[in-house]
């Protein structure tokens, strides 16, 4: 009897979580796992031929282009790594150990690039330091000198932006662990008789190693993948990423096939090892804590040194914004040798809500960005769920299929659906997705498939279950307690995951410009094409607007769900 | 508040969910740049009430990578414009559909295809640009073998060419002139070694290549004739060319309706609108496009037109269509940026 209870109530549960399973593992055979893996198969075809001929072209001694590209690829990286841990670490000690006047304003300013979509960064840093950057040509006028003083192109352009770009990473990891630094580990230390070296060298090193390689690691493969500032600046430099869209471009489909699964390879092994770290154990005292106090700077010169300080900082983060800003204003087509725009106008915005032509990419990405983080919603609270709440085989797998989008360059995830989806298949039921509006967001959705998982799963698992079942005991059907118990809960977190997504939709540009089409053209694909017809303007007000919606979507994610966003983006 | 944000969530999704009725209109892939592109859809939409003409504009290899890509759900009907070579690439490939024109006896046979799978519009000859604050026509480089004088090292930009018709077309040209005497690109290969070691920099689009040309970043760039007066007239840059003495490759620029295009009626219309002597006319006069058609009076077209002297290289397009893509692969890998220290 009471058997037989036990068996009915295990039949109960499986018949929430099978059709939930089905559904998980369905979108993730058909929309992670396929595609890569067709990417691999192909790697190994040339026509219907199965052969080597690929790789062993990749690898080939002769010549070695790709080889050049790959070490181009690793090389920069690791530059990146180095100069944002540079600049995030320093700054993150300076916010949490100090206090100054204007350190609130300065703090919040220090995640300014967040706010800026990929290739307008590029872009603004272009016109900013470029060789005929307002910049350089600023200096040249005010010292009245024959040259330009300076300007960036090349290497240090692209590892200028990439710093720019990711030094947010060190910054969060640093300023996370500082604030969860024990003070109390500290004096201890201190009253043992141990100097500041020693202290740094044998404790706060040793603590902060988990976080320093955490965030690393992350730049590493955010670096492997970046793909608008080569595309601007790499010029005769080889990056891999590029590489990939330029020999796509040639019509040599299996080289860049091979090419793509060379990069996603190496971006795995990352991952793998991210996965490590993060695993690993943090440090954590067995008292609650004492966090370390702010010092207040009261000394005169050093207080002014510092704010100083601060201020150049500011003004070096919002410059890039600013210079897009004025770009907006520029009459389409008449700033050319100039150092400052000659003539201004508000045209640009008046087309960007009058035009259908201009209007038309931003009701394409915000519907797109909208389909794909709902898509991401529905995705990862159900994903979450079962891996969380329910007890199945293949969890791991399950995870690890979830996770696996993060490490795929944008260009080697639009490879992968150009191959997958240019013919009809079952998880398409029957259609052919390449040249359709869908393309487009159902990429985005898979880009961001493991950031929204992650925050639902972050939110799920610090939710206590015994109010669960306290509600289901009570008589609450599961999609009752669910939507009155569970969801409530775990709200604020997850919508800061799913607004982050929407944002990354809003903006992406490095899979779009591999598989957009005319209908579904994004924003960020507008910005290159007005730009190469010499649209500054337009493609400047472009940005704006991008940068107006990101920077609201962060307000009112700090605002109202508390300052996870950050969080979330680590 | 955050069932407000859901809310507003919900209304940003279902705010359109597109139906539209997309039988009236045609999708047209093209390089030729918005001004044109955007003049003539007007212009037969006004003539054609009803009618919707979509365009989108790219380098001529991503429009040729594009359809390729979509070849088994096309995009888009009508393909305006690239060098020959590229449309005999996309015929061979089945991309394209025969639809021969009224004034299909207008061109000489090296003109369009066999099987009317494509048909020039205009003769397009490269040039060699340069800043006209900095260079005359005299000071320019006057021939192909100029450029490589050390005097022009490092003043000199090319548009990426792996993703250009035009530059395409100027690079296997460069080869071309060797390879038609000894069978083999070696030759052209070394010329285009030492080329890329005069160029200072490949920017990613025209823009930024006119941009660098303006602001002095580089004197020299090779481009199309009819681009560069485009931009020297309409934007005032200053911008001058010179056409190569010992001749230059002169691009039949093609037209196509791409193979199982969704409104092949509509892109025959307008197929046939934008080849018309009156509109041709005013594409010499506005947008400096010389007209293949040999019928158009002389007194419809420019003066400059007529009085041009162009030297045209003597060029077999087959072997174009054939080698570019061998050709450009090289160059990518293992000419672009090896002059370089």
């Amino acid at each position: 009897m009471r058997l037989k209870v036990q068996v009915k109530n295990i039949l109960a549960k499986q018949g929430t979580t099978a059709p939930l399973l089905l559904f998980v593992v369905f979108i993730l055979l058909g929309f992670v796992a396929y595609p890569n893996l067709h990417l691999l198969q192909q790697s190994f075809f040339q026509d219907t031929q199965f052969t080597f001929s690929n790789y062993l072209s990749f690898f080939d001694t002769t010549n070695n282009s790709n080889l050049e590209a790959l070490w181009g690829s690793i090389y920069i990286s690791t530059l990146t790594v180095f100069f944002s841990a540079l600049v995030g670490v320093p700054l993150a000690y300076l916010f949490t150990h100090y206090d100054f006047p204007g350190k609130s304003i300065f703090a919040s300013l220090a995640v300014l690039p967040i706010v800026m979509p990929p290739l307008v960064g590029v872009l603004a840093f272009l016109f900013l330091f470029g060789e005929s950057g307002i910049l350089p040509r600023a200096i040249q006028v005010i010292f009245d000198l024959e040259t330009i003083p300076f300007s960036i192109g090349g290497i240090t352009a692209i590892l200028v932006v990439h710093t720019y770009s990711f030094y947010v990473y060190f910054y969060l990891f640093a300023s996370n662990f500082y604030n969860d630094l024990d003070a109390s580990v500290l004096e201890a230390a201190q009253n043992l008789g141990a100097g500041t070296g020693f202290t740094l060298q044998k404790i706060i090193f040793p603590m902060m190693m988990p976080a320093l390689s955490g965030a690393a690691l992350l730049v590493f493969m955010a670096a492997m993948a970046s793909f608008s500032a080569p595309f601007i600046f790499a010029n005769t430099t080889r990056i891999l990423s590029l590489e990939i869209y330029q020999t796509k471009l040639n019509g040599n489909l299996d080289l860049a096939v091979t090419q793509s699964v060379i990069l996603a390879g190496f971006s795995i092994i990352f991952l793998i090892l991210l996965r490590i770290y993060s695993g690993r154990k943090r440090y954590i005292g067995g008292s609650k804590g004492v966090k370390i106090k702010t010092k207040v700077i009261q000394n005169g010169i050093t207080r002014w040194f510092i704010s100083t300080l601060g201020i150049i900082a500011v003004i070096l983060l919002i410059l890039p914004h600013l210079t897009v800003i004025l770009i907006s204003f520029v009459e389409n087509g008449t700033w050319t040798w100039q150092m400052l725009p000659p003539s201004y106008t508000l045209d640009n915005y008046v087309g960007l809500f009058e035009d259908p032509k201009i209007v038309e990419p931003i009701t394409n990405s915000l519907k797109m960005a909208s389909y794909a983080t709902l898509g991401n919603l529905i995705f990862g609270i159900t994903a979450a769920y079962l891996l969380i709440r329910k007890t199945f085989p293949g969890k791991k797998i399950i995870e690890a299929l979830i996770m696996l989008p993060w490490a795929i360059p944008g260009t080697v995830l639009a490879i992968g659906l150009v191959v997958a989806f240019n013919m009809k298949n079952i998880f398409t039921l029957g259609t052919i997705l390449v040249g359709t509006f869908w393309i487009l967001p159902i990429a985005y959705f898979i880009r961001n498939l493991p950031l929204v998982f992650r925050s639902t799963y972050a939110a799920l698992e610090s939710f206590e279950p015994a109010q669960e079942e306290a509600a289901r005991n009570l008589g609450a059907g599961w999609l009752f307690a669910f939507r009155k118990v569970i969801l409530p809960a775990i709200a604020p977190a997850i919508l800061s995951g799913a607004l982050l997504a929407f944002v990354l939709a809003l903006g992406e540009f490095v899979s779009s410009i591999l598989l957009y089409n005319y209908y579904n053209r994004p924003i960020s694909l507008e910005i290159i094409s007005q730009l190469r017809v010499f649209n500054l303007g337009s493609a400047a007000a472009y940005s704006v607007f991008l940068i107006i919606i990101i920077g609201l979507v962060v307000i009112i994610s700090n605002r109202f769900l508390g300052k996870r966003t950050g969080q979330v983006v680590v | 508040m955050h069932k407000n944000l859901i809310t507003l969530f919900f209304i940003a999704l279902l705010y359109s969910c597109s139906s539209e009725d997309h039988t009236q209109e045609i999708i047209v892939y093209s390089p030729h740049g918005k001004e044109v592109l955007a003049d003539f859809s007007e212009r037969f939409e006004q003539q054609n009430p009803g009618t919707k003409i979509l365009w989108l504009v790219m380098g001529s290899q991503d429009v040729l990578d594009r359809i390729r890509s979509e070849k088994v759900n096309p995009q888009a009907d009508l393909w305006w414009g690239a060098p020959s070579s590229f449309f005999m690439n996309a015929a061979n490939e089945d991309l394209l559909q025969p639809y021969k024109p009224t004034w299909s006896a207008a061109l000489n046979k090296t003109q369009h295809d066999s099987l009317d799978r494509w048909y020039a519009t205009y003769l397009t000859p490269e040039v060699i640009a340069f800043n006209s604050q900095v260079l005359t026509k005299e000071t320019a480089p006057q021939n192909w073998d100029d450029l490589l004088k050390p005097e022009w090292q490092n003043k000199i930009c090319i548009r990426n060419p792996i993703a250009s018709g035009t530059m395409r077309a100027i690079y296997s040209a460069m080869i071309w002139r060797f390879y038609k005497e000894t069978g083999s690109p070696k030759k052209g290969y070394e010329w285009l070694s030492k080329f890329d070691a005069s160029t200072k920099s490949y920017p990613a689009n025209p823009t930024l290549m006119y941009l660098q040309l303006a602001r002095q970043e580089a004197l020299i760039t090779l481009w199309n004739m009819p681009d560069i007066e485009l931009q020297k007239q309409v934007y005032d840059y200053p911008f001058d060319y010179v056409l190569p003495k010992n001749g230059t490759p002169v691009l039949a620029e093609g037209l196509a309706i791409i193979k199982n295009s969704k409104n092949p009626d509509l892109a025959k219309r307008f197929y046939e609108f934008i080849t018309t002597p009156e509109n041709l006319a005013i594409q010499a006069e506005k947008y400096f496009r010389i007209p293949a058609r040999n019928d158009i009076p002389p007194e419809m077209l420019p003066k400059w037109m007529n009085d041009a002297n162009i030297n045209a290289m003597d060029i077999d397009w087959q072997v174009f269509s054939e080698k570019s893509k061998e050709w450009m692969e090289y160059w990518s890998q293992n000419i672009k940026g090896a002059g370089k220290p």
